[in-house]
């Protein structure tokens, strides 16, 4: 006999299923693992309830955008140091250091230190944190995607989101509590592997929702049958499933199965409200540049965002088309499309947020795999920068965080973290510390040895930042 | 050389006062020969160099150094009495006063030296003449002279090279992964050659099974690791029944027969087989119909196809988005098929995968066999695990040690029945396998997976990653096949095509070449600076496209093979880092499964290192403990839903009990005894009463089909499932809503399987993703597959075909289509209830389908076409339902 565990260990998606996880919580009398969706305590007061994570996969550029480096413009041109250059991914095409061709300039009455190509970001400044000395432990993409969504630059390991939906659970059992809005122009490398659940349970894994086109797929039929055999159908499969269900007394897998047919028709019409963005006032939509052409995509993403941390989704993860921040050459044009892309809804959503008095309680965060190095890759009017992993920076906003602040810092060429060196399992454990959860506890066993997102890595919480 | 003066004063504290403690209370268990843990205790380089642990002695702070912590905290000696104060005193002192650092061996430098230089001077490839494998080999040099000038870095050629950063050559790290030398190890390399350049004479580990210390006797009276005794069963009775428990009543015989079909082939009986079923009046028709399945093609697609999960087979690499495609990894999965088909017998299996380049000199057969062939295919079995390393980014010895950590799982949990991977980075936490032993089965294929020389995925390869020729293939290229020939023949005026639409291109280009006074420059700048230019281009690159879609796929054979004599050494990896190499090891198998009768043992071969054919008969021999139970344990899985052990891949001491551990024991030996007879094994369990039980909590579990079995009985009931064996995968499509299709009608076992890209419905149903394999499948039960099974236009069109052959077969008689559906979709016929239900469901949805169709009035006839929109409707509903998708 499957014992109660297993069945739940099987259960559901995040969509329906865990409605039906605690439907049979009464009926399935035993306490130990149950794997469901209901809303967890956590193990200390959260100062965030929500986490939107924009994530910038490609590997912006910090010395463009954030971490200002005069000193470049004194050794532009010279060569870069024997590390640096046994860092180099693309070894023919180096260059050497390259300063920053962007103003950088004081923000709100903190006086943060921006790029001109965040202007939007800038008129928030006072409400986001700037993490300048992030690094990670692998320059592909691949391997540093995996880190910083799973710990560990291999695949197969649980993403952050499914490690905070399985310590918190969600307040909304009708919805996803792990929510993806990828880019309708492309996907980020590594594709559905950044929001899996690993050997977590299936529950556990992020749910993909299409901002264009039916949100989740099969969502609706392509061409449905007329309404009447809609009706049949369901009761006859519903007569046919119970009649079946009877034969097997006690088999909780089957009711389930019948509680999951019924469950998918409230779905549609829950899933189909939350994203509705016509619903949104005219000044809403301006504001997240839905009228711009270049803003439109992304702001609709980060609106959808809000609507459903709104509705109670735990974990919403807004990924940006393919690699735009993955700037290899004309570094210029690519952060003038990335930045036109995404700063004006990014500075829109934490506006809103603290509008609605949501900004408490919902932690943004926005950064990607790595950032680039000081140098040039393929020197000359064209030129671009290298995946860059010993130094970048991130930024945090709500949910617990000093607004106004910047922390740690790179060495004097922007190339590797110095000052209070933050590793990414740092900012996992930051990020679960503000949800109210402890890294070392929040543990799943598994063949014997109790799994962390942190694994067996030290991890420290960034209390510097947090208010 | 040591400067004189320190060396006396340090070894003369360690010689005076510390030796002789370390030869009285150490030194039986760590001499250099002995080396339990990888350590030495002979001199002082040795502690400080110390073993898996790393350094035994941190030079001028005891706090930090192990040994001390040890020895004080009475861990060590193991087993003996704790060293005196006045002893733990004399080591501290000697510790404070050491003021020499970890001395760098040859070990480091050969670590640094062979990431980033063996590539050209190594093991297969001498530029300039040159070797740096080894200390003798260095001084000897190359062409330009010696390589290293024993205490003389800046006369070493080598560090002048390295430290110009002529070495290793910018132009080329990209293509062959590697990267220049940090400060940090070009300073290694000044101070090792500074400290005179000596030589490791260093032997691998010796490890001895009758006395290994790194096992204690408890360990080895684990179940697990003892060979399965047969226990005494009644003569005439089946063993399955006379060793199990308390039986529910058996099942009926539609039911059994739909189980013994779904197990057996995975797909449902048909109508016709059903009724031909219920008229034979045998009594042995069951056993007759378990022949006929077990001999039918469809069970050895079938099983292939869970062999296949657990060696984690994939149509692509894997580990990395690119997720390139293996477009030759089918020849294994045929072989696969081809050996269930046949009942190879289990040992010949496990040993032509294992090895089956080294059971005959492949290299030296003029033509290849179909059959020879075929045992080459079987060593895919290597060639499963995510393999990131046809990116240059992701081609480090670090994931190249990956690729292997992967098959070593693979092995481990498919094969061995143990988890080894987390001996990779320290000695198991639960079950005795020490570190030592996961790096000997590493170097069990190193002469094969050479970190060193590695042979990229792909071929041909464009000049990406490591050496990318003929010689550094990871295909067996059969040239003298004909097969090969067919192929080529046919590429041969294509390719030359080809070559002539490239050479105009360059020819096009050079007017532009001249404008822009360079040469060499790039056709891909060229394009950028010149519109007219890149219209030709692009014209021209399309007719190449097209010509090249034209050619014929070469019949490679994804293999694994010995890449030449002088395997490169294997060392512990101290925390799985390659940067931090400890001690030296040679090929063996795990001490704990081994005994000294059935050690692990290699005897060299004309053609190959013969390391992997000896890990196969170590695998095979018939006391081996692990080996049958495993591969038993999952056929009863397959039958039952659940193993005996029921953690399949995980035999050990974090793995589940068994639940019958005699009935595992008896089914072992008894597999062993019959000459490793799969088909034996299935006659056995199946005739059983125990899975003759009708379903349910205390009888045969009911279980849902799983997502392959689902697509190919969807299709089968549609009419449209076909028979069309083995090839190269069918492809898949992406569509713009995101679901990944399929035109292939044939089964799933045959349709691409990649890993970034599972067909939707396989997907949804839990095809696992592997990463690297699979032993056991999860069942879920998500909302998404009730959506996919109502929504999609998959089910929806199959049920529309099935309504349509249904009407092919018995006409417009209501009662006579709904019995058909029934057969089809439940191999049994509806109860008077169950018609009548339906025929009320008929009759109300034909109404509903009419009321729209009057209005659009189609071509074909109104009633006649809502009859069958009705009757596709009630398809539909069936193949939503439990009793389709659950093996009763």
């Amino acid at each position: 006999m499957p014992t109660r565990r297993d069945f739940f260990s099987r259960m559901s998606d995040g969509l329906m299923g865990t409605a039906l996880a605690s439907l049979f919580a009464q009926n399935l009398h035993a306490n130990d693992g149950l794997y469901d969706l209901t809303p967890k305590k956590p193990h200390h007061a959260p100062r965030a309830k929500a986490v939107i994570q924009l994530f910038m996969n490609g590997g912006p550029s910090q010395v463009d955008l954030f971490d200002h480096k005069p000193a470049l413009t004194k050794y532009a041109g010279q060569a870069p140091s024997r590390d640096l250059a046994a860092e180099v991914r693309a070894v023919r095409e180096t260059g050497g250091l390259m300063p920053s061709p962007y103003k950088f300039a004081r923000y709100g009455q903190s006086g943060i230190e921006l790029s001109e190509m965040l202007p939007h970001l800038a008129k928030v400044a006072d409400e986001i944190s700037v993490v300048k000395s992030m690094y990670t432990t692998h320059l592909a993409h691949e391997a540093a995607l995996f880190l910083m969504h799973g710990g560990r630059i291999l695949p197969t390991r649980p993403s952050l989101g499914a490690w905070v939906t399985f310590g918190l659970g969600s307040e909304n059992q009708n919805l996803p509590a792990y929510v993806v809005l990828d880019d309708p122009k492309g996907p980020p490398i590594n594709f559905i592997q950044n929001w899996q659940a690993g050997w977590l349970p299936a529950v556990y894994q992020g749910t993909r929702v299409r901002s264009e086109g039916s949100p989740i797929l099969n969502l609706q039929a392509k061409q449905e049958y007329p309404s009447g055999i809609v009706d049949l159908s369901r009761s006859l499969l519903h007569r046919m499933d119970t009649a079946h269900r009877d034969r097997h007394p006690g088999n909780a897998e089957l009711e389930a199965r019948i509680a999951n047919y019924e469950l998918a028709a409230r779905m549609q019409m829950e899933a189909t409200d939350a994203l509705d963005i016509e619903k949104e006032s005219a000044a809403t939509k301006l504001a997240y540049g839905l009228n711009d052409e270049r803003t439109a995509s992304y702001g609709k993403r980060c609106l959808m965002a809000r609507r459903l941390v709104e509705r109670g989704v735990r974990l919403v993860q807004v990924y940006i088309e393919q690699q735009i921040w993955d700037n290899h050459n004309k570094i210029r044009a690519g952060l003038e499309y990335a930045c036109g892309k995404t700063d004006r809804p990014a500075a829109a959503l934490v506006r809103d947020l603290k509008e609605r008095g949501l900004l408490d309680s919902t932690l943004v965060v926005w950064g990607g795999e790595f950032g680039r190095l000081p140098i040039a890759q393929d020197p000359g009017p064209n030129a671009g920068r290298d995946h860059g992993p010993s130094g970048f920076s991130i930024w945090m906003a709500g949910g617990g965080i000093k607004g106004g602040t910047t922390y740690g810092a790179t060495d004097e060429i922007g190339y590797r973290a110095a000052e209070n060196r933050v590793s990414v399992h740092d900012f996992h454990a930051t990020v679960l510390h503000l949800l109210g959860m402890d890294h070392r506890k929040l543990v799943f066993e598994r063949e014997g040895r109790n799994e962390r997102i942190t694994d067996e890595f030290p991890a420290r919480v960034l209390g510097e930042i947090i208010s | 050389m040591w400067p004189a003066p320190l060396l006396l004063l340090a070894a003369g504290l360690f010689d005076t006062d510390v030796m002789p403690i370390f030869r009285a209370k150490c030194i039986s268990c760590h001499s250099a020969k002995t080396r339990s843990g990888g350590l030495a205790l002979e001199t002082a380089e040795d502690a400080l160099r110390g073993g898996k642990s790393g350094g035994a002695i941190v030079a001028g702070k005891p706090s930090d150094s192990l040994l001390l912590s040890m020895v004080a905290a009475g861990k060590m000696p193991m087993g003996g009495a704790r060293l005196s104060e006045p002893e733990i005193t004399a080591i501290r002192t000697w510790i404070e006063q050491e003021d020499r650092k970890s001395p760098i061996g040859e070990r480091d430098v050969t670590a640094i030296l062979g990431a980033k230089c063996w590539v050209c001077h190594g093991r297969r490839e001498k530029m300039g003449g040159l070797d740096l494998r080894t200390h003798e080999s260095m001084v000897r040099g190359g062409k330009s002279g010696p390589a290293v000038v024993a205490g003389k870095p800046d006369e070493s050629l080598l560090v002048k090279r390295i430290a110009a950063q002529e070495m290793p050559p910018p132009k080329l790290q990209e293509q062959y992964s590697v990267r220049g030398l940090t400060d940090d190890e070009l300073a290694k390399v000044r101070q090792w050659i500074a400290d005179g350049a000596k030589p490791d004479f260093e032997k691998p580990l010796e490890v001895t099974v009758a006395s290994d210390p790194a096992i204690r006797a408890k360990d080895r009276e684990f179940w697990a690791f003892r060979t399965p005794v047969r226990p005494d069963v009644p003569a005439g009775v089946n063993a399955v029944d006379a060793l199990s428990g308390k039986l529910a009543p058996a099942a009926n015989d539609l039911t059994l027969m739909r189980r013994a079909y779904f197990d057996l082939t995975g797909l449902p009986p048909k109508p016709e087989e059903v009724s031909s079923f219920e008229r034979d009046g045998d009594p042995k028709r069951y056993e007759k119909l378990l022949d006929r399945l077990l001999a039918s093609r469809r069970y050895g697609e079938r099983w292939a196809q869970h062999w296949l999960d657990a060696v984690g087979y994939s149509d692509s690499e894997g580990g990395n988005s690119g997720d390139q495609n293996r477009p030759h990894a089918w020849r294994y999965r045929d072989y696969v098929i081809r050996a269930f088909h046949s009942n190879k017998p289990y040992d010949k299996f496990l040993t032509e995968q294992l090895a089956g380049d080294e059971l005959f000199d492949y290299g030296s057969v003029k033509r290849l066999t179909p059959e020879q062939l075929e045992v080459l295919a079987a060593t895919g079995f290597w060639r499963t695990a995510p393999d990131a390393t046809y990116s240059t980014e992701q081609n480090f010895i670090p994931e190249r040690m990956d690729v292997i950590a992967g098959q070593l799982e693979v092995l481990g949990s498919a094969v061995m029945g143990l988890s080894v991977g987390c001996a990779r980075c320290h000695d198991h936490k639960y079950d005795p396998i020490p570190t030592r032993d996961y790096y000997r089965l590493v170097s069990v294929l190193t002469p094969a997976f050479d970190p060193y020389h590695w042979l990229p995925p792909v071929y041909p390869c464009g000049g990406v990653g490591a050496k990318c020729d003929e010689k550094s293939t990871r295909y067996v290229l059969p040239r003298a096949t004909a097969e090969w020939e067919e192929a080529t023949a046919f590429n041969t005026p294509i390719e030359l095509r080809v070559k002539e639409l490239q050479e105009q291109i360059e020819e096009k280009a050079r007017p532009y070449r001249e404008k822009k006074g360079n040469k060499d420059a790039k056709l891909a700048d060229l394009a950028a600076e010149f519109e007219a230019f890149k219209k030709e281009k692009t014209g021209l690159d399309e007719q190449i496209q097209k010509e090249r879609t034209k050619l014929k796929a070469l019949p490679l054979v994804r293999a694994l093979f010995d890449l030449g004599p002088e395997p490169p050494p294997t060392r512990i990896l101290l925390r799985g880092d390659a940067t931090t190499p400890g001690a030296l090891v040679g090929p063996g198998a795990p001490s704990i499964l081994s005994a000294p009768s059935r050690d692990y043992r290699v005897e060299p071969l004309a053609h190959s290192s013969g390391r992997r054919l000896a890990l196969a008969k170590w695998m095979i021999h018939p006391e081996h403990p692990l080996t049958a139970r495993v591969m038993v344990n999952r056929i009863w899985q397959h039958h039952f839903g659940t193993g005996i052990v029921s953690t399949a891949g995980n035999f050990g001491r974090m793995g589940a009990a068994p639940m019958n551990q005699k009935l595992l024991d008896w089914l072992a030996v008894e597999f062993v005894r019959s000459g490793w007879d799969v088909k034996a094994m299935h006659r056995l369990i199946m005739t059983s009463a125990v899975y003759r039980q009708q379903s349910g909590a205390n009888g045969f579990p009911l279980r849902r089909i799983d997502a392959e079995c689902i697509r190919d009985a969807i299709l089968q009931i549609a009419g449209r499932l076909e028979e069309k064996p083995f090839g190269p995968a069918d492809k898949f499509k992406a569509q713009p809503d995101g679901e990944v299709v399929t035109e292939s009608l044939r089964r799933s076992v045959f349709v691409s399987h990649r890993r970034t890209q599972p067909l939707s419905l396989l997907e949804t149903f839990d095809q696992p993703f592997m990463n690297p394999n699979c032993v056991r499948r999860g069942t879920s039960v998500v909302s998404s597959q009730a959506l996919h099974l109502m929504n999609s236009d998959l089910t929806r069109e199959n049920a529309r075909y099935m309504a349509g052959r249904i009407v092919d077969a018995v006409g417009d008689d209501a009662t006579a289509q709904i019995e058909r559906a029934y057969l089809l979709a439940f191999a049994r016929r509806p109860s008077v209830d169950e018609t009548k239900a339906a025929l009320g469901a008929l009759e109300r949805m034909n109404a509903e389908w009419e009321k729209p169709l009057e209005k659009e009035r189609p071509a074909e006839p109104v009633r006649s076409r809502a009859k069958w929109l009705a009757l596709s409707t009630l398809c539909h509903a069936l193949i939503n339902s439990a009793e389709f998708l659950y093996i009763d």
